[in-house]
């Protein structure tokens, strides 16, 4: 049938992106000036008449079809030997986060790659729907810096991301700041020395470094979400140069993730969620988890997460002391989150009366009648609470929450 | 130096867009919102005007739960409508 996509001018990259693959590239656009959001509903009225024209020629004339695009093999390019010049050219090629990148050399890649058939196909990533093969999952792990041990855990990851669940497009496209945070857990995190310790979500650990960075590459130049154009962030967070960690199974009194999710305790598995940055919970005073509680599910508890009326499944990453101050109350991994659950919650009347009337809208089995002292959960139920412990010695913890609209896919690693 | 490109093949397609139609007179106009804020207040405006301008028999509308997902609706807009505004951003 005729359509017309009508949206804000600032947007124009994503539309493209995904009309384009679509295998619609001639799809017709008519763009008003951004934003649309926030300003009265009289202002976004009064824009409809500057589209009017284009709107009308787009369902009542035909477009020239575009001409079909073959599909190409992987490509060798000169680049600058100097290795100076070479990050110049790489940020202008749009291979590069920013950071420098090494340069992939068709030795780099052979050795990255093993034995391994590079054209086997490990995912489609969007919005381009990009074909990530062995091959450019490997060009783009030599680009971050990675060794051939650490590309199973790389190609399990994108594995992941890719799966419905996760709803990969949402995340790479969206304006809220996530990014897929890939845990490792399993014997692999020891022997790649994927840290799960002191500092696990900051610097210093190599292999954090470079799987977290390869999976972000590979989103960028494979999935096509370039920053500012498809990938509409308006802030992002830092995690999206690399966002890796193990979980510190050792120091946990609880089974670990991949463990509540089905695996033997000696398999190894990724698993990405969509996450924001981390939030810290600094609690040096508490002896008990109902203490404890205040200070994590305070934290959690706030009105502009996205899990609040998106649902989702948030994660708790909890300091081995404090995790150890939980355990001592008596409780398992899931009376901690039947207690989270019950605690992390927002009163209806902390909202903005103009947020209550839109969530009514959109998310009306969360707020249709709910009065002003309903108590809103952070997660829809206690099992959609996630709980990791890692971290080193000292009284803090963190919440990550995420996009929402997503869910956590945890995948094995094939070594 | 030689290097590996990182980028990769998009599925390399191509689709025809529908026939446009040569005249909106007579037609339903089909507004499918996406629940961003305004979207609908902007495409209904747009719908309005457009019906007023053709002669157009009317305008009807859909919205999805979340801009976060794909519609789900697509086969009850085709039969309800003969042309469709879409899409929305911030």
């Amino acid at each position: 049938m005729p359509s017309v996509v009508v949206g804000t001018d600032a947007f124009i990259a994503l539309a493209k992106a995904t009309s384009s693959k679509h295998g619609l590239p001639h799809m017709r656009l008519a763009l008003v000036p951004h934003p649309l959001g926030g300003i009265p509903v009289d202002a976004a009225r009064a824009k409809a008449d500057g589209i009017l024209d284009e709107v009308l020629r787009g369902l009542t004339t035909d477009p020239a079809p575009p001409a079909a695009s073959g599909v190409t093999s992987p490509t060798l390019i000169d680049a600058p030997d100097d290795l100076d010049a070479f990050q110049v050219w790489a940020m202008e090629q749009e291979w590069s986060d920013g950071l420098p990148v090494l340069p992939p050399t068709e030795a780099r890649v052979a050795r990255i790659l093993g034995r391994r058939t590079g054209d086997t196909l490990v995912a489609t990533l969007m919005p381009l729907d990009g074909r990530a093969t062995l091959h450019a999952i490997a060009v783009n792990a030599a680009l971050a810096g990675a060794a051939p041990e650490h590309l199973p855990v790389i190609v399990a990851a994108l594995r992941a991301v890719a799966k419905p669940e996760f709803n990969l497009n949402a995340i790479q496209c969206t304006t809220h700041p996530c990014t897929p945070l890939v845990i490792v857990n399993g014997p692999i995190a020891t022997r790649l020395g994927v840290a799960g310790g002191p500092n696990a979500l900051g610097n210093g650990h190599r292999a954090n470094a470079v799987i977290g960075r390869a999976v972000r590459l590979t989103l960028q130049n494979v999935g096509g979400a370039r920053p500012g154009r498809e990938d509409r962030a308006t802030l992002g967070h830092a995690g999206k140069f690399t966002y890796c960690l193990a979980e510190n199974e050792a120091q946990s009194p609880w089974e670990p993730l991949h463990v509540e999710r089905g695996f033997p305790r000696d398999a190894s598995t990724v698993t990405v969620c969509g996450s924001e940055a981390p939030h810290n919970v600094n609690d040096h005073g508490s002896t008990t988890g109902e203490t404890l509680m205040a200070a994590v599910a305070g934290t959690a508890a706030t009105t502009g997460s996205n899990n609040i009326y998106l649902g989702g499944d948030p994660l708790v990453i909890l300091g081995p002391e404090h995790a150890q101050t939980a355990a001592s109350s008596g409780w398992s991994k899931q009376e901690f989150k039947r207690r989270f659950w019950d605690a992390a919650r927002v009163p209806l009347e902390k909202f903005s009366a103009d947020n209550i009337a839109r969530f009514k809208l959109t998310h009306p089995e969360r707020f249709e009648g709910a009065g002003p002292t309903a108590l809103l959960p952070f997660a829809s139920r206690p099992e959609d609470v996630m709980v990791i412990v890692a971290g080193g010695p000292g009284k803090h913890s963190a919440i990550v929450p995420t996009f929402g609209a997503t869910r956590s896919v945890t995948e094995p690693i094939e070594d | 130096m030689k290097l590996w490109s990182p980028f990769s093949d998009g599925q390399a397609k191509v689709a025809r867009l529908a026939p446009r139609k040569p005249s909106l007179a007579g037609l339903t106009i089909g507004v499918l919102d996406n629940s961003k804020p305004n979207a609908g207040a902007l495409m209904h405006r747009v719908a309005e005007l457009l019906a007023a301008r053709t002669g157009a028999a009317g305008v009807c509308g859909w919205s999805k739960p979340s801009a976060a997902r794909p519609a789900e609706i697509l086969d009850d807009v085709a039969k309800g409508a003969d042309v469709v505004l879409t899409g929305s951003a911030d």
